[in-house]
């Protein structure tokens, strides 16, 4: 779905196909002038990425870097040196060698104003009410092109309010500016064409397709890129204003394709997720799936610390919870019936931990456990629904032990786990003594003798390697403490304390362990891994999905390039761009 | 004829009496140390060797306050820097912002910052009449300046909508208009504010126990002043004449017919009787400028600086959205740096303004009056006896808000 041959470069419809990812001319660098500053830019650099390589900001609504082009907003509209006396869309001419671009013309600014007051002719008085309210490409730009009052003396037109497209997305069509961003989007990237515009003129709105709900695994990315408050996310819909949250890095636990994601939360609660950009695992995108993981950052937590099963379960410090735990295992430390579980939801640190305990229990079994395997796709949607697996293996490899499937977890007296994911339940009752540092409530939880409550990847520093050997950082994206919980490390810290060992006091102290250790992590140090991750190059796989990002030849150890400098803004991070 | 009484000093009769150096505080809590300030007076028996002012009691942190509000947000910090006049605050602080966006503010609304600053000048004045007559032991000079401030304060909560944390400048403009009435009821009350400065006129300036307490006492001259860098009625006391509405007229001043009161001697008589002169001074430029104010708009129409009407904020998506992101966001200041000064009611009041383009400071410092003039308050006490520390410290009118902010 790509160009076909030929592409016209000066200035007809570039891209106008599938995608802007693939042009069969060589790139070359062309010199243009914006407002009259030079610039070198890409000759597939449209009159927006030019201007943007130097600040210069052109406003759009229906643009988007990663979709065709559709001129639908006409508020990019600049003046050149190819075309005097008229304007041209920046989104759709392409630069040439010594183009003069003007952007802030009486004509141009003009236009700007007019399209801003034409666009809020029938928007509605919804601000007070709008999720979008704070990240509002229609607020930016009013008060940065228009600011002027209301000319309109008739009533608006009213539309249907809230449409609900699928599982995910509602639609409020008074609110829709018509840009199609998000039509282009099911098209072009989801390739589930869902979505169309109905009806003509000022009735125009976007439509699902009767019967057809949408409910394309990637339907939450159009909520992302919609420039106002016509798509919302039925998730996030009336939870937080945009203003009260916090917008912190970290990683989907979703699937082991680790999406780079921003965590928005406030105190100790999050709110949603948003896909962070990262050119080699995700780009700009993320799956529905990935979009709701946050929830169990937020409900059924193990909050305190528990000893007892059943009726004899009580909450305690997790002092008392540690000395138990400890007073359980020490006896049965050595005798050989003690298993070790260690889930592949785990952080690398919280694994190396885990190993360490089992060392120091003196452990002969180790069993690997997992969250069941669900959809894939050949996009960003892995079978593996664990964000860690490949980094559970790469740690038993550093510590020399060999993982056995949980399944076979007969004969074990006494099991660790580290974090419960797909525990066989039935077996947990014949145990002797279970220890779980777990991150919520669980059939398995009510099983143990002592569980402690274990922080999730949201809270934590520490690192997790995705299915094609990404090994990403996580930070403390959720800040505001839960209950006694703390990193799986931490927990196997203190039980090790207890038994007489010593443990991480830190993930960079776990992962230095690591360094030292393993092959594949070699030089490496905690605080000096970049926020993008990096790739582990032994670990590549041999076949990819088609469509999955992957990291450039080449450039495995670094990031690979983007199409926009570093510096300046991004105008298409996937929402939350005004802020 | 008996001859008169040998005249004495009174410190002479100690000079014979054993004593040793004495370390005293006075304050911070003490009534007469208006705000919250601390002396360190060494005394060697009555007479004062060395006063240490201690700063710090009402340290608000004006400046960092400020960087993380938008801009309207430092206006309510500004009533607080001198809390007896805070529309010359206000005033002040806006003239910056203004300058630093290039707009202008409207005519009518530079009016009624006039008129709303000179009223708030006499306030000052008058509150630090007061308390050097009150803590001279004439209660009832105190009673009559706080009757005539009250009279003004009460105008002032009609204008406003609050006696003292007013906030009532906008960029532009000013939050609201002179109500039904107020301009005559303003008129009417301002004889009675005269009549009472008559009054206490009267019953100080040739009071021989207040010229015996005041002249020669806390003696500074013109060359020193400045170099202690003291503006307003301490420096015009001394005889040098520097008032920035004259010296660099801004607003309308330049419109207004008035004089500056100076003295000679720059003692603490001389500093009273100039705040005496001023509050007459400020009378004829509040009624010149009611004379004067032509009608019109009160505050900009354009949105980006201004709230939109209310009836647009309700009732229009562009009124809706320009509120939000006002409130929200602030109003956009393009880059820049600059330091605007005015006349407070103490002397220089400067704000130096820095923006680097957000809807809120990069960094804001004040240059209030009154902190070099309490920092040469030790030079102006020393050698003098611990009763005169008092009067001296009232005349300088300390307050507490601008020095620490």
């Amino acid at each position: 779905m790509s160009d076909s041959g030929a592409v016209n470069t000066a200035g007809g419809q570039p891209g106008a196909a599938k995608g802007q990812a693939s042009i069969p001319v060589p790139p070359k660098l062309v010199k243009v002038f914006v407002d009259g500053m030079e610039v070198t830019a890409d000759s597939r650099d449209n009159l927006i990425e030019a201007a943007r390589r130097i600040g210069v900001a052109i406003p759009y609504f229906c643009y988007h870097p990663r979709l065709s082009i559709a001129g639908q907003c006409r508020m990019c509209l600049v003046e050149t040196s190819d075309a005097p006396g008229r304007l041209v869309p920046g989104c759709q001419v392409r630069v040439k060698e010594g183009l003069k671009v003007v952007t802030n013309s009486p004509a141009v600014k003009d236009n700007q104003r007019g399209c801003m007051e034409f666009h809020l002719v029938n928007h509605p008085v919804d601000c007070a009410i709008c999720d979008q309210s704070g990240e509002c490409k229609l607020q930016d730009y009013y008060m940065e092109y228009d600011h002027q009052p209301s000319r309109i003396r008739t009533y608006k037109l009213n539309k249907p309010k809230r449409e609900i497209f699928g599982p995910l997305v509602v639609y409020d069509a008074e609110r829709c500016i018509m840009c199609t961003r998000c039509v282009r989007f099911m098209d072009e990237i989801a390739q589930e064409p869902q979505l169309a515009v109905v009806e003509r003129g000022s009735h125009s709105l976007i439509s699902i397709f009767p019967g057809q709900p949408l409910d394309s695994q990637y339907s939450g990315n159009t909520v992302d890129i919609c420039p106002v408050g016509a798509l919302l996310n039925r998730d996030f819909r009336f939870q937080s204003r945009v203003w009260f949250v916090n917008k912190s890095p970290s990683v989907c636990t979703g699937c082991s394709n680790g999406c780079n994601v921003y965590v928005e939360s406030r105190g100790n609660v999050a709110y949603r997720l948003l896909p962070r950009r990262n050119e080699e695992v995700n780009q700009v995108w993320m799956c529905d799936h990935g979009r709701l993981t946050y929830h169990e950052t937020n409900d059924k937590r193990v909050e305190w610390a528990r000893t007892g099963r059943g009726e004899h379960a009580a909450s305690v410090g997790p002092r008392i919870a540690v000395d138990r735990a400890v007073e359980l295992l020490m006896p049965l430390a050595g005798q050989g019936g003690v298993g070790v579980a260690i889930s592949a939801q785990c952080t690398n640190e919280e694994a190396a931990a885990a190993f360490q305990l089992g060392a120091q229990l003196r452990a002969q079994r180790f069993f690997f456990c997992e969250k069941p395997p669900g959809d894939s796709d050949d996009f960003l949607i892995r079978a593996d629904k664990n964000p860690n697996a490949n980094g559970v293996k790469l740690v038993a490899e550093a510590f020399g032990m060999k993982l056995e499937d949980i399944s076979q977890i007969d004969g074990v007296k006494a099991l660790v786990a580290m974090r419960t994911d797909g525990l066989p339940l039935e077996k947990l009752a014949r145990l002797e003594v279970f220890v779980a540092i777990a991150q919520n409530e669980d059939a398995s939880t009510a099983e143990a003798d002592v569980v402690l409550p274990c922080e999730s990847v949201y809270e934590q520093d520490g690192t997790l390697i995705n299915w094609y050997g990404r090994l990403q950082r996580t930070w403390d994206s959720v800040p505001a403490p839960r209950g006694d919980a703390a990193p799986g490390w931490s927990w196997a810290e203190r039980l090790l304390s207890g038994l007489g060992g010593t443990g991480f006091r830190s993930a960079a102290a776990a992962f230095k362990l690591l360094a030292e250790r393993s092959p594949n992590l070699v030089g490496l140090s905690f605080d000096q891994l970049s926020d993008d991750g990096m790739v582990l190059d032994r670990l590549l796989p041999w076949q990819w999905p088609a469509r999955a990002p992957r990291p450039l030849p080449g450039a495995h150890s670094v990031r690979g390039p983007q199409t926009t400098p570093p510096g300046t803004k991004v105008g298409d991070e996937p929402s939350g761009a005004s802020r | 004829m008996t001859e008169p009484a040998p005249q004495h000093d009174p410190l002479a009769l100690e000079e014979d009496l054993p004593s040793a150096p004495m370390t005293i505080n006075l304050g911070p809590s003490h009534p007469a140390m208006h705000g919250t300030v601390r002396l360190v007076v060494t005394v060697d028996g009555e007479t004062i060797t060395e006063a240490i002012p201690e700063i710090g009691f009402l340290h608000r942190g004006f400046s960092k306050s400020s960087e993380n509000s938008t801009w309207h947000q430092v206006l309510p910090y500004t009533d607080r820097l001198n809390y007896v006049s805070p529309i010359l605050n206000n005033t002040a602080y806006i003239m910056g912002v203004e300058k630093l966006i290039g707009i202008k503010c409207t005519e009518r609304a530079e009016y009624l910052r006039v008129v709303g600053g000179e009223i708030s000048r006499i306030c000052d004045h008058l509150t630090c009449i007061g308390a050097i007559g009150l803590e001279l032991g004439a209660y009832t000079v105190f009673l009559y300046a706080i009757e005539a401030r009250e009279l003004l304060w009460d105008r002032i909560a009609e204008l406003t909508g609050a006696r003292v944390t007013v906030s009532w400048t906008r960029i532009s403009g000013v939050a609201s208009d002179m109500p039904a009435g107020w301009e005559q009821h303003l008129r009417d009350c301002l004889p009675r504010v005269i009549e009472l400065t008559n009054e206490i006129d009267t019953l100080l300036t040739n009071n021989r126990i207040f010229i015996d307490r005041t002249r020669g006492i806390g003696v500074i001259s013109g060359e020193e002043a400045i170099d202690w860098g003291f503006t307003g009625p301490c420096l015009r006391a001394t005889g040098v004449n520097y008032d920035v509405r004259k010296a660099h007229p801004y607003s309308v001043y330049d419109r207004m017919d008035f004089e500056i009161p100076l003295g000679s001697r720059g003692d603490t008589y001389d500093r009273y009787i100039l705040r005496l002169a001023e509050i007459r001074q400020s009378h004829r430029i509040v009624i010149q400028a009611l004379d004067q104010m032509p009608p019109g708009p009160i505050v900009t129409d354009d949105w980006r600086y201004a709230l939109p009407p209310k009836k647009d904020v309700f009732g229009s998506i562009e009124g809706v959205m320009a509120h939000f992101k006002l409130i929200m966001e602030g109003i956009k200041v393009p880059p820049g740096e600059v330091y605007v000064y005015t006349e407070g009611a103490n002397g220089e009041l400067g704000f130096h303004i820095v923006s680097n383009g957000q809807g809120k400071p990069y960094a804001i410092q004040v240059r209030g009056p009154g902190l070099p003039i309490l920092s040469a308050l030790p030079r102006l006490i020393k050698g003098h006896a611990v009763a005169d520390l008092i009067p001296i410290f009232d005349s300088i009118n300390m307050i507490g808000g601008e020095v620490e902010q």
